[in-house]
């Protein structure tokens, strides 16, 4: 059975928050939101995890006929989930600097 | 082509993500390196590419690498605690439950194991019957050694007895032994231990005898052999349908007639085969044993394990004889065991108080059916406990096969007691820790008050159910106006506190305290 999604701001952390943001920003896969964010491999990933877990964002691995024409491995990107939006909604009301430091329009194109 | 460098530099980063991978669980591990392996290759890409080998990118690239580890401890240690056993089944009374009943299986698996334990649990429904002596004579230095000759059987047997009502005899030859249905060719002759005895011995002993042959009249005069239950279990593999067989027994032969368990090896004599034969035949050779069953006179003669008998030959002389009592020196295990069992239960109310605790609940708490509930549980544990402890003191007793028979019974009888006595103990004392409403375990206990004050306020221990029901007050220093262990039962207002635990209070008649 799926577990309930958790919707409460105040156990978001400010890192969780910015994964958050960078995913929102269009920073799909884990070592662009770590350039973005600035945070070390050993942060982002297992926050990743716990999001995942919470159901917050979602993950999907690329097509490897996408990943053969580039010559290069498939990657893992990672997306929003509604409830990880709504989160994300909240988060920005508790850290407004949030938006300023990862603006949506910065997001490359993927 | 790569230069030198880079290669090593691959080779350590991959390394590491290896290491790494190592620490994540296996159901996850494919998955994880997948994801990392492709990661590092973008790292790679953008820090350190093909061609232009520098330190600081491959240190980036390292950093990178050592970040695997922290997510892989994260995946490691989020598998244990979801493995871990539900939050609902911690402290409640299904756990304690499948506790005991693990330790049960433990226990009587032990006692399957090992030799000593098997042996004395097949022996203990199988004994002689009581009132049995063993005669000798009173000269003879050995009570291994036959002493009485067959004519002094015969006249004891001719003779009216006040004391005696029934006699056996049997002496004990080394005879070869072969089976008929082994070719000659294979024969291997071995020597037996063959009792030539009385037909009447296994009903004076009271012994019976095991998968006894069908139809015995379609063997003619054959001579009936009652194995051993060793040697049945030895040259016969145990087989049930022995019976029937036909064994050479020195010039003769004899029919297998059945099995006789282990109960016989207080005889005399190294025995593998009773020989029943009429007495003509049992009394043609030489000295052997006479075992006599005792009248009521007789029992309350035998004063000690050995008596003195005086004879009254037929011309009038005396001769000394000595009765030896065959029965057990030392008692059963269950008589052992339930002797220790009610001695601990007298001692219980010494080492705690007997007292479950249940005071001051309010008439709607206590429902009939919450009530039954606990004794349900609490006899539950004992059921189980009662087993545990016997099984358990029946391994330490007999796991040494090389003690004594009275040892034994000895480190039985202390280690059922002990064991039980602490055991009741510890059903009472968890049984006053359990919450009454969901009979789940109190925990987190805080001291409340100083001992100072005993007069003037309230101190002691305060434990909490986590389920939200109950508070369990336990006084430090018992007074005339807090002697025992209180509950209060706490109302919904208490919920927001056990909300994350997932287990709020049901909505229950209320009774005491709202949060302040």
């Amino acid at each position: 059975m799926a577990r309930e999604p958790r919707f409460v701001e105040a156990k978001l952390s400010h890192t969780a928050a910015l994964i958050l943001q960078a995913l929102d920003a269009g920073f799909i896969y884990g070592f662009s939101i770590m350039e973005m964010a600035g945070l070390p491999s050993g942060t982002v990933y297992p926050a990743m995890r716990r999001l995942e877990r919470d159901e917050l964002i979602r993950s999907q691995w690329e097509r490897q006929s996408i990943a053969d024409a580039e010559q290069r491995p498939p990657r893992k990107y990672y997306k929003l989930t509604p409830a990880g939006r709504a989160t994300l909604e909240a988060s920005r009301k508790r850290y407004p600097l949030l938006e300023r430091l990862i603006p949506s329009e910065e997001a490359k194109p993927v | 082509m790569t230069p030198p460098s880079e290669r090593i530099a691959r080779v350590w980063h991959i390394g590491l993500l290896r290491a790494a991978s190592l620490l994540v669980p296996r159901s996850q591990r494919a998955e994880w390196w997948h994801e990392w392996h492709s990661e590092l290759w973008h790292v790679r890409h953008d820090c350190a590419p093909i061609g232009s080998f520098s330190l600081r990118g491959e240190a980036e690239v390292t950093a990178f690498c050592l970040g695997a580890f922290q997510d892989a401890l994260y995946l490691k240690r989020h598998s244990f605690e979801s493995r871990a056993p539900s939050s609902t089944l911690r402290g409640s009374a299904t756990q304690c439950v499948l506790f005991l009943a693990a330790m049960l299986a433990a226990c009587y698996a032990l006692a399957l194991l090992l030799p000593g334990v098997r042996a004395e649990r097949s022996l203990a429904p199988i004994r002689m019957g009581p009132g049995l002596v063993l005669i000798q004579d009173a000269a003879s230095s050995d009570d291994s050694s036959p002493s009485i000759l067959p004519k002094q059987f015969r006249a004891w047997k001719e003779r009216k007895q006040q004391y005696f009502d029934g006699f056996a005899f049997y002496r004990v030859t080394q005879e070869p032994v072969r089976r008929e249905s082994v070719s000659n060719a294979s024969d291997e002759k071995s020597k037996w231990g063959i009792a030539h005895s009385s037909e009447n011995l296994f009903a004076l002993l009271g012994l019976p005898v095991q998968f006894p042959e069908q139809d015995a009249g379609t063997y003619g005069d054959i001579p009936g052999v009652i194995l051993s239950e060793r040697k049945w279990k030895q040259e016969f593999q145990a087989n049930p349908r022995v019976a029937g067989m036909v064994l050479h027994l020195g010039p003769g032969r004899a029919r297998i007639a059945g099995v006789v368990p282990d109960g016989s090896r207080g005889l005399p004599g190294k025995v593998d085969a009773w020989l029943l034969e009429p007495d003509e035949k049992t009394l043609a050779g030489g000295a052997g044993f006479v075992i006599a069953h005792l009248t009521a006179m007789g029992r309350s003669e035998m004063y000690a394990a050995k008596v003195r008998i005086t004879e009254l030959n037929p011309d009038n002389s005396e001769g000394n004889l000595l009765g030896i009592s065959l029965d057990p020196l030392t008692p059963g295990i269950w008589a052992l065991f339930s002797f220790a069992l009610v001695l601990a239960i007298l001692a219980l109310p010494a080492i705690t108080s007997v007292s479950l605790g249940e005071c001051s609940e309010s008439s709607e708490r206590a429902l009939r059916s919450r009530t039954l509930y606990r004794w349900v549980f609490l006899s539950a544990k004992i059921a189980l406990l009662l087993p545990i402890v016997y099984f358990s003191s029946l391994d330490l007793a007999y796991a040494n096969t090389a003690l004594s028979a009275s040892s034994s019974a000895y480190v039985q009888l202390v280690s059922t007691f002990s064991i039980c006595l602490f055991s009741l103990r510890w059903v009472l004392q968890d049984q006053r820790q359990r919450c009454p409403v969901c009979l789940r375990r109190v925990c987190n206990p805080a001291h409340v008050g100083q001992a100072s004050r005993t007069f003037l306020a309230w101190n002691g221990t305060e434990l909490m159910c986590m389920g939200g029901h109950t508070l369990l007050h336990v006084p430090g220093l018992p007074t005339s106006w807090f002697s025992t262990q209180r509950w209060l039962y706490l109302d919904t207002s208490w919920g927001f506190l056990f909300a994350a635990s997932g287990s709020a209070i049901k909505s229950e008649t209320i009774s005491g305290l709202t949060p302040t």
